[in-house]
């Protein structure tokens, strides 16, 4: 093995044989490279913070009754960080609305944090819209981005909704592949929406 | 008995020469020691400035001590003037220790912890001997460390100093520069008040947007351990602050010192001929000797600049100092710090991936590596024209881009919101709360009638208002007015509320904004400075 | 060389001066910032009391009989109200105790029946302890101007011409708008009704319609244990006698008992006139 690899080329100068000292170095040194990046990879998953159930990060559980009536203004859970909006007809209907955007009726936990720069947006009532107050993106109350810097629809958490025997009735999906989360419209039967803080669906990306 | 028998030379020298002899020699033989190889004479000759003897005894600390070793013994006439270098690298220096000095004064009276932060914060400015000071300086120092690092590379640029043999020092140098940027950022947040949580949340936005997603959002966690900055988030930039950024700029910039001195500095462009690099063959005429003329101008400039900042941060400057971080409520028009407001006008442009990620990084791959594809021979200004002309678009270009991450730039808010924020912003205390407090009389103002107000600093404070809400006015309101209401609401303390009237004109509709301020006496917002 | 010599050597001087001014003026300039940061306390307590505390205890914490009672009043300072619920320790304490950790039994006898609910984030509120130690500054701000005052909580008016607590009182003609503001302003119904849920939620909440339509058919429910007779009765009875029925899943003698004597028909019209217009 270490006379075919010690063949010198033609044209450059000779190069000693491979030795086994040498062989043994390389060897040496690959493992250890090897085994620096899987603790790179190691020291990454100690840096990961993990989540208890019940705190954000976890499933948060709204009882129905909490639930703001349809087109009313949305309500704000700051321990969940998020807003829960119920769209009605009115919403749906918006003029505002950008086009392309295949709203219906039912419930949508928009994450309260700014898809721009993570500052938190609020509800103003004048406007009927969320607005930005770091650099003025503006949303209307299904999330959709009408104005400012942000380039996509607000993110969403998934929402179960249960019945009282704990049976999954309804679930938020992506409407545009991974993208958007739909509106939930609350099944009869429901006693409680359960909202996933961990699992959040990317708003579509918006060119208004 | 000779185990009893104690050896002192000393004695033996006073028996030889007398005590006044031989005490005078311990004397000469201890300066020696201190100054590593100066003698009392060689001392009086380098302080009376008397030309060197030879073989030159200055030399010989440079040779035996560790501190001077690490300087040159010598510099070049031509590198001894303010240009080419203009002490750029010398201050990014004299500010690392300033700040390691002053952080390490601080970090006394510091715990990293949201619950405790500010109030160490409350405790330093109000509870520790120069406590106030010592932020000033800090802020102050980082401020002006941020402003000089990037100046010294910009004119390592235009000297072309980069070019061949000095590639790699370059290199180092970007990384300090980062390691810069990133000290002062990670030291932003640290005194937990709205103003820091915010800027640094929006600075760190950044790292989420690494695509693909599920990176982003991993990388996101790691930096602030957790969706958003919190015990750990505190925890986790104090670290950096203190620990792990401070280790990485002393070991770089070790390198990039071993590299200046191993190059030599490098001459000023015109002085050598094209492809040359001449800067370690200093003709005996031309050497301008470290001792005792450089360290006197480096102590000079160290007294100087310490009185400079002492004086600022006792009479001009305050370290600004928010309301408690509060992480369900932005501060309206929070930015990032100004070092990184090129990068949040970049974010105005267009997409977050593309202009908060990818191109910032291809800029920082691409310094790195610059002096390794432009290899032009030349350091002549005449021969670089294509690259001073880049460097000058750049320089105009953050400009641009900082001005364009203000608030000012394309941001568009309510304007009832704006003309209430021009009065009581929400990320400085802002006119209302700088007036004088006597000043701020009990009744109710029309902001149009601004004339009639009882004094000149409530003229001062409608008129202003009066300007802003005018701009409510547009192609669907008209008739905006504003009124500032000031009641009596406790001992010493007063509600201010400013209210936007206005008419909506599709259907004759009243529009209203108003917001709550309380004043109190002993507020002192106006009284600025540190002393 | 020489110059900086000179020119280092009166820096030098200049920053013993420095530093001994600096060292002179330390003391008033930590005095300065410790008053100016508990005047701030105030402020942001006077704004914390405006967003949290004033639907219940008023604008200027005189309280709303009924709903929560006035702290800006003599008898918090003076220790008489202290001695009467046993306290021992300071005011001060007792004031940031009771915003922190709320209160276990509604206060003050009857005429409180809501509980004063937690607020620190330690008991499962929303204030942080700074928030908390800022409303006790500015609570504890109002001594020397309520002990100027005098008196303690004023009792409740004697209105002329109250309604009484029949049911079939004839009632003039009642104006819904001036009943919205008897419900936000003096009689405090809000703080229950709509701010909270301590007391039926009046307005329509998910499936569940406004108070107006229930009304119209709640006599008629089985489990229903008044006297009405229909639906403006009904409310006559909901309000001037508290505890004739109880909607299921709230609790009797929460609601004071007191409102016979303290409306006039007048209010009393206006009043129903602004539920039934809660659809």
């Amino acid at each position: 093995m270490t006379e075919a690899l010690a063949e010198p080329q033609a044209g450059s100068p000779a190069s000693p044989p491979l030795s086994r000292r040498e062989f043994l170095y390389y060897l040496w040194g690959t493992s250890l490279a090897l085994y620096l990046a899987g603790s790179a990879g190691a020291l990454l998953f100690f840096a990961l913070p993990r989540f208890e159930e019940g705190e954000f990060g976890g499933v948060i559980t709204v009882p129905v009754e909490d639930v703001p009536p349809a087109d009313s203004p949305p309500a704000e859970f700051a321990a969940g960080r998020f807003w829960l909006v119920n769209l009605g007809q009115q919403a749906v209907a918006d003029p505002r609305q950008p086009e392309g955007l295949a709203e219906a009726p039912g419930v949508k936990a928009l994450y309260k944090v700014c898809v721009h720069l993570g500052c938190l947006y609020r509800w103003e009532p004048t406007g009927e819209r969320f607005e930005c107050p770091c650099h003025g993106s503006k949303y209307l109350l299904d999330g959709a981005k009408i104005d400012g810097p942000a380039t996509r629809n607000l993110d969403v958490f998934v929402i179960e909704a249960v019945d009282a025997q704990g049976n999954v009735l309804a679930r938020t999906e992506p409407m545009d592949g991974s993208r958007e989360g739909s509106s939930l419209p609350i099944p009869p039967g429901t006693v409680a929406l359960r909202v996933n803080t961990g699992a959040k669906i990317q708003g579509a990306s918006s060119s208004v | 008995m000779a185990i009893f028998r104690m050896h002192i030379p000393f004695l033996d020298e006073v028996k030889a020469k007398g005590l006044r002899q031989a005490g005078r020699a311990k004397a000469d033989d201890l300066v020696t020691r201190v100054t590593a190889g100066l003698n009392p004479s060689d001392v009086r000759g380098l302080l009376r400035d008397d030309p060197a003897a030879r073989p030159n005894p200055r030399l010989t600390p440079h040779a035996e001590g560790f501190w001077l070793h690490m300087r040159p013994t010598y510099y070049h006439t031509l590198v001894d003037g303010i240009y080419p270098t203009f002490r750029l690298g010398w201050l990014s220096t004299f500010f690392f220790v300033f700040e390691i000095i002053t952080g390490v004064f601080l970090m006394v009276y510091y715990t990293p912890s949201p619950d405790a932060a500010y109030e160490n914060m409350l405790n330093i400015l109000g509870n520790v001997f120069f406590g106030s000071t010592m932020r000033d300086l800090h802020k102050l120092g980082a401020e002006a460390m941020v402003l000089v690092v990037a100046l010294h590379m910009l004119r390592t640029f235009v000297t072309g100093s980069y070019k061949k043999p000095r590639q790699f020092t370059w290199a180092t140098g970007i990384i300090l520069l980062g390691v810069t940027l990133f000290l002062s950022f990670s030291g932003y947040l640290l005194p937990w008040d709205q103003l820091s949580l915010w800027a640094v949340t929006i600075g760190a936005s950044m790292v989420e947007a690494f695509p693909p997603e599920v990176v982003g959002q991993t990388m996101n966690l790691i930096v602030r351990g957790g969706p958003e900055f919190n015990a750990d988030g505190l925890l986790r930039f104090y670290l950096l602050h203190v620990v792990l950024l401070p280790l990485i700029g002393i070991v770089a910039f070790g390198v990039h010192y071993y590299k200046v001195i191993h190059h030599g500095h490098s001459l000023p462009p015109e002085a050598e001929k094209v492809g040359e690099d001449t800067a370690k063959r200093v003709p005996l005429d031309r050497r301008v000797y470290f001792m005792p003329r450089i360290i006197t101008r480096e102590l000079f400039y160290i007294v100087a600049l310490v009185f400079l900042f002492l004086a600022a941060a006792t009479f001009f400057y305050e370290a600004p100092l928010e309301i408690k971080a509060d992480s369900l409520v932005t501060p309206l028009h929070t930015t990032a710090p100004w070092y990184f407001l090129w990068l949040q006008g970049m974010l105005k442009l267009g997409d977050k991936v593309i202009w908060g990620v990818i191109v910032p990084t291809v800029l920082i791959g691409l310094l790195l590596v610059l002096p390794y594809f432009e290899v032009g021979p030349s350091r002549r200004y005449g021969d670089r024209r294509i690259g001073l002309s880049v460097a000058a678009l750049s320089v105009a270009a953050i400009a641009v881009l900082s001005f364009m991450g203000t608030p000012w730039y394309g941001v568009s808010t309510s304007a009832e919101q704006e003309a209430v924020a021009t009065l009581l912003p929400q990320t400085h205390p802002g006119p209302v709360r700088e007036t004088e407090w006597e000043a701020i009389e009990l009744g109710t103002f029309t902001a149009s009638q601004y004339t009639a107000a009882p004094n000149p600093a409530m003229a001062a404070l409608l008129e202003t208002f009066h300007a802003e809400v005018l701009k409510v006015n547009d192609a669907e309101r008209s008739q905006a007015e504003g009124f500032m209401i000031v009641e009596d609401w406790q001992t010493d303390l007063r509600k201010v509320t400013l209210r936007v009237v206005w008419t909506n004109l599709a259907d004759n509709s009243p529009g209203e904004y108003s917001q709550v301020t309380y004043v109190h006496r002993q507020a002192a917002y106006n009284r600025g400075g540190g002393s | 060389m020489k110059w900086q010599i000179a020119a280092g050597m009166f820096l030098v001087l200049g920053l013993i001066v420095l530093t001994l001014g600096l060292a002179l003026s330390e003391m008033p300039r930590m005095e300065l910032f410790k008053a100016s940061n508990d005047a701030r306390a105030v402020e942001s307590g006077a704004l914390l009391f405006e967003n949290s505390c004033r639907a219940c205890h008023g604008p200027q914490g005189k309280g709303i009989e009924g709903v929560a009672p006035p702290i800006n009043a003599a008898d918090l300072y003076d220790g008489s109200r202290l001695a009467a619920v046993g306290w021992s320790g300071t005011t001060e304490d007792y004031v940031r105790n009771v915003i922190a950790a709320g209160r276990p039994v509604p206060s003050a006898g009857t005429t409180y029946p809501q509980r004063m609910p937690t607020w620190s984030d330690r008991f499962g509120g929303p204030l942080r302890d700074d928030q908390v130690d800022s409303l006790v500054a500015f609570i504890m701000n109002w001594e020397d101007r309520a002990l100027a005052e005098g008196g303690g909580a004023a009792p409740p008016p004697v209105v002329e011409g109250a309604v009484g607590t029949d049911l079939t009182v004839s009632l003039p003609e009642g104006d819904a708008a001036r009943g919205q503001q008897l419900a936000e302003g003096a009689l405090g119904c809000s703080g229950c009704h709509v701010l909270a849920d301590v007391g039926p939620a009046w307005n329509a909440v998910g499936d569940q319609p406004g108070v107006g339509t229930r009304a119209a058919t709640r006599f008629t429910q089985d489990d229903y244990t008044g006297q009405a007779a229909d639906a403006q009765q009904y409310l006559v009875e909901a309000v001037v006698q508290t505890n004739a029925f109880i909607v299921s899943g709230y609790q009797a003698n929460i609601m004071p008992q007191n409102y016979g004597d303290r409306l006039t028909g007048q209010d009393l019209a206006d009043l129903i006139a602004y539920m039934n217009s809660l659809r």
